[in-house]
């Protein structure tokens, strides 16, 4: 990892009475890094933190938001949740995955997109729900899902 | 002190104690009060993750896990009620959800308690068709062991181990919820000096270690007490064995030896038990009758005896405390020298693994034998007890060596005479802490041979030594070391308590 990440690692440390309490941000600012915590960045952050490295993977897939392996340049993201499920989810996510040609949770070759399933996004009243590169897109019907899909470069 | 009542019982225990640890301390668990636990073990921290020790307590309107409750003056437990065991029966229902059920194929059947607890509480069908979590089958964890992923219970047993106790931590469950998984780090292995006791802690069969896989069902196998001999610690082990056969040592709980645990060489080392056996006495190279072997040995110490020559003797630390109690009176009867023994040395650690690779060292000072790897001084014959070194024998006319395995035969034994392991006779071993601890035989002697007691009087017999008449019977040997050491004073074989006792 970057001498900078380091640093603001060795930064977080200061905020938290513990330093294990300072393990999810670090995570954070290592997939930053590298778009994913893999076992190496795994392993090295186990020696900052000076726990067993099955720790650290233990909290990196504890969590849906960390990525173990690489992920896409755009990450979109479906609600299917029941709300969004009981407004189309089920088959906005379907019809994605046709044109993207990967099932959910997997990347697409080019490594542009990676598509997947969100749990609830807090957004119930306009579902269905997609979250796109971390912006929300509300009250989806397939055509525009499709556009901002085709659109992602 | 805190007053509980269990199922109408009364127990006096102490206080800031669990449920479940206290009733371990009183010896009742899984005795006279069984109450089923799958997490909870006495030897690692609280996990609170099966749930399946729920109890009843007056006054509280939830039911409480056992294993994380503390114990209250005047608390009313109850654990057989109708509550209890439907919460026995929901867990259970949880469990075998994603549980193979191939019991047919699984080495712990027999001694699985997610089988026996399925008997007693266990649905026979099951309430849904999804299927079952998608899991691994029977693949190597490392070097020792092998996982069944869809067996595990996820427990936490094994990883509590390896973070607590060999302190490698090299498990963990990764994932969550439903998708919960039992794994190493990606790439890495389980492997450490005690990576096999994970097998046994592991409540179903979901662990199981390469070794012992598949070799037999266990309802087949008798366990005997024992004591490993690999090093001064001495750790209790049952011996499972069938048809005079040993198939694995797993370790035999004692609070003040080795806790639960055992060593990975440690329990292999039931391997070098048959393996490499010396079965043939010999004279010179010749190999010959037990009794020539014996007549021989006894001709020359009488000889000796008879031109007042110098008789050097050299004990072994892998001698029990009556064979060494044998050979000190022999010492005695022929006045020869104080008897010595030497002691390899290798690898020790904080948790069990002792640096003094031998069984009795302490019994063989307490008995008076002093630790020496010098040459002995000159003589006319040697009475050897196992392995030695060539070069301390360099003064000696005439080696008779005593030894159980072929690699231990010194180049330079005039009259070899094979003996017992300690898996084939009864006798007393003293740890490092100087506890003695009794072993008993488990396997039937693999050749005509006695133990070192034994083949040391029948020397002495042959030789005609005054007071040597009577033949060598354990127990009596023992009564009188109990009698003439004060150290041993009340530890003979018979009043030896099953965790052994310090000596005086
Ligand atoms: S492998 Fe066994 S001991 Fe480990 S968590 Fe699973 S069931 Fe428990
Ligand atoms: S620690 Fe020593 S006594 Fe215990 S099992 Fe290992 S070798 Fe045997
Ligand atoms: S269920 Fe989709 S946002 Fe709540
Ligand atoms: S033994 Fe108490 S919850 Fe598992």
């Amino acid at each position: 990892m970057k001498p900078e990440t380091r640093k603001k690692i060795d930064e977080l440390f200061r905020h938290y009475p513990e330093r294990r309490g300072a393990l999810l941000p670090a995570i954070y600012l290592v997939q930053e890094e590298f778009g994913y915590v893999g076992p190496e960045a795994a392993r090295e952050l186990a020696e900052i933190f000076e726990i067993a490295p099955v720790a650290v993977w233990e909290v990196l897939t504890f969590y849906n938001m960390f990525y173990t392996e690489p992920q896409g340049r755009h990450h979109v993201y479906v609600c299917t949740n029941l709300p969004c499920s009981l407004r189309g989810a089920r088959p906005l996510i379907r019809c994605l995955e046709e044109r993207l040609g990967v099932h959910a949770g997997e990347t697409t070759a080019d490594g542009r997109i990676t598509l997947g399933h969100e749990e609830c996004l807090g957004s119930c009243g306009t579902a269905p729900v997609m979250r796109v590169d971390g912006v929300y897109h509300e009250n989806l019907d397939l055509e525009r899902a499709l556009a901002i899909v085709d659109q992602l470069d | 002190m805190a007053q509980i009542t269990i199922d109408g019982e009364t127990y006096e225990v102490g206080d800031g104690l669990t449920i479940l640890e206290a009733l371990d301390q009183l010896g009742v668990l899984m005795n006279e009060v069984e109450l089923p636990h799958y997490c909870w073990h006495p030897k690692l921290s609280v996990d609170g993750s099966c749930r399946l020790c729920q109890v009843e307590i007056e006054g509280v309107p939830k039911l409480q896990i056992a294993c994380n409750t503390p114990v209250r003056d005047g608390m009313v437990i109850h654990t057989k009620s109708e509550r209890v065991e439907q919460a026995r029966r929901g867990v259970m229902e949880l469990l075998l959800l994603n549980h193979p059920l191939d019991c047919p194929i699984c080495d712990q059947a027999g001694e699985c308690k997610l089988q026996d607890y399925a008997f007693d509480y266990g649905v026979k069908h099951a309430r849904t068709d999804l299927p079952r979590r998608p899991a691994k089958k029977g693949f190597e964890l490392g070097p020792t062991i092998v996982f069944d992923q869809e067996r595990c219970i996820l427990c936490r047993r094994c990883v509590r181990f390896c973070r607590e106790v060999s302190q490698t931590g090299e498990l963990g469950v990764f994932q969550r919820g439903e998708r919960s998984l039992l794994e190493t780090f990606p790439g890495a292995e389980l492997d450490n000096p005690y990576s096999m006791n994970v097998a046994d802690i592991c409540p179903v069969g979901a662990l199981t270690t390469k070794d012992f896989r598949f070799k037999v069902r266990v309802w087949f196998l008798d366990d005997v007490p024992s004591i490993c001999n690999q090093c001064g610690r001495g750790c209790n082990i049952n011996a499972s064995r069938s048809n005079n056969r040993v198939y694995r040592f797993v370790p035999r709980r004692n609070d003040a030896v080795n806790q639960t645990w055992i060593c990975d060489h440690g329990r292999m080392s039931y391997k070098g038990l048959t393996e490499g056996r010396c079965t043939e006495a010999r004279v010179g190279s010749r190999r010959v009758n037990y009794d020539e072997a014996v007549s021989t040995a006894g001709d020359r110490l009488r000889s000796a005896i008879d031109a007042k020559r110098p008789i050097v003797v050299v004990a072994s630390p892998f001698a029990s405390n009556e064979d060494l109690f044998v050979l000190q009176r022999l010492i005695g009867d022929l006045g020869c020298e104080p008897g010595t023994f030497a002691i390899e040395r290798g690898d020790s650690d904080a948790l069990l693994i002792r640096a003094d690779k031998c069984p009795n060292a302490e019994g063989a000072r307490a008995l008076g034998f002093l630790e020496s790897d010098a040459a002995v001084g000159e003589a006319a014959i040697a009475l050897v007890l196992g392995r030695v070194a060539p070069e301390r024998l360099v003064n000696v006319e005439t080696q008779v060596q005593l030894v159980s395995h072929e690699a231990d035969i010194s180049v330079s034994a005039d009259v070899v005479l094979p003996v017992r392991s300690h898996a084939e006779y009864l006798g007393s071993f003293t740890n490092f802490e100087r506890r003695a601890q009794r072993f008993s035989p488990f396997l039937e002697p693999c050749f005509e041979a006695w133990s070192f007691g034994d083949a040391l009087t029948e020397i002495a017999r042959a030789a005609k030594v005054l007071g040597w008449e009577q033949p060598f019977d354990v127990i009596r040997v023992s009564r009188e070391l109990a009698q003439a050491v004060p150290a041993f004073a009340g530890l003979d074989l018979e009043s030896l308590p099953a965790e052994g006792a310090p000596l005086r």
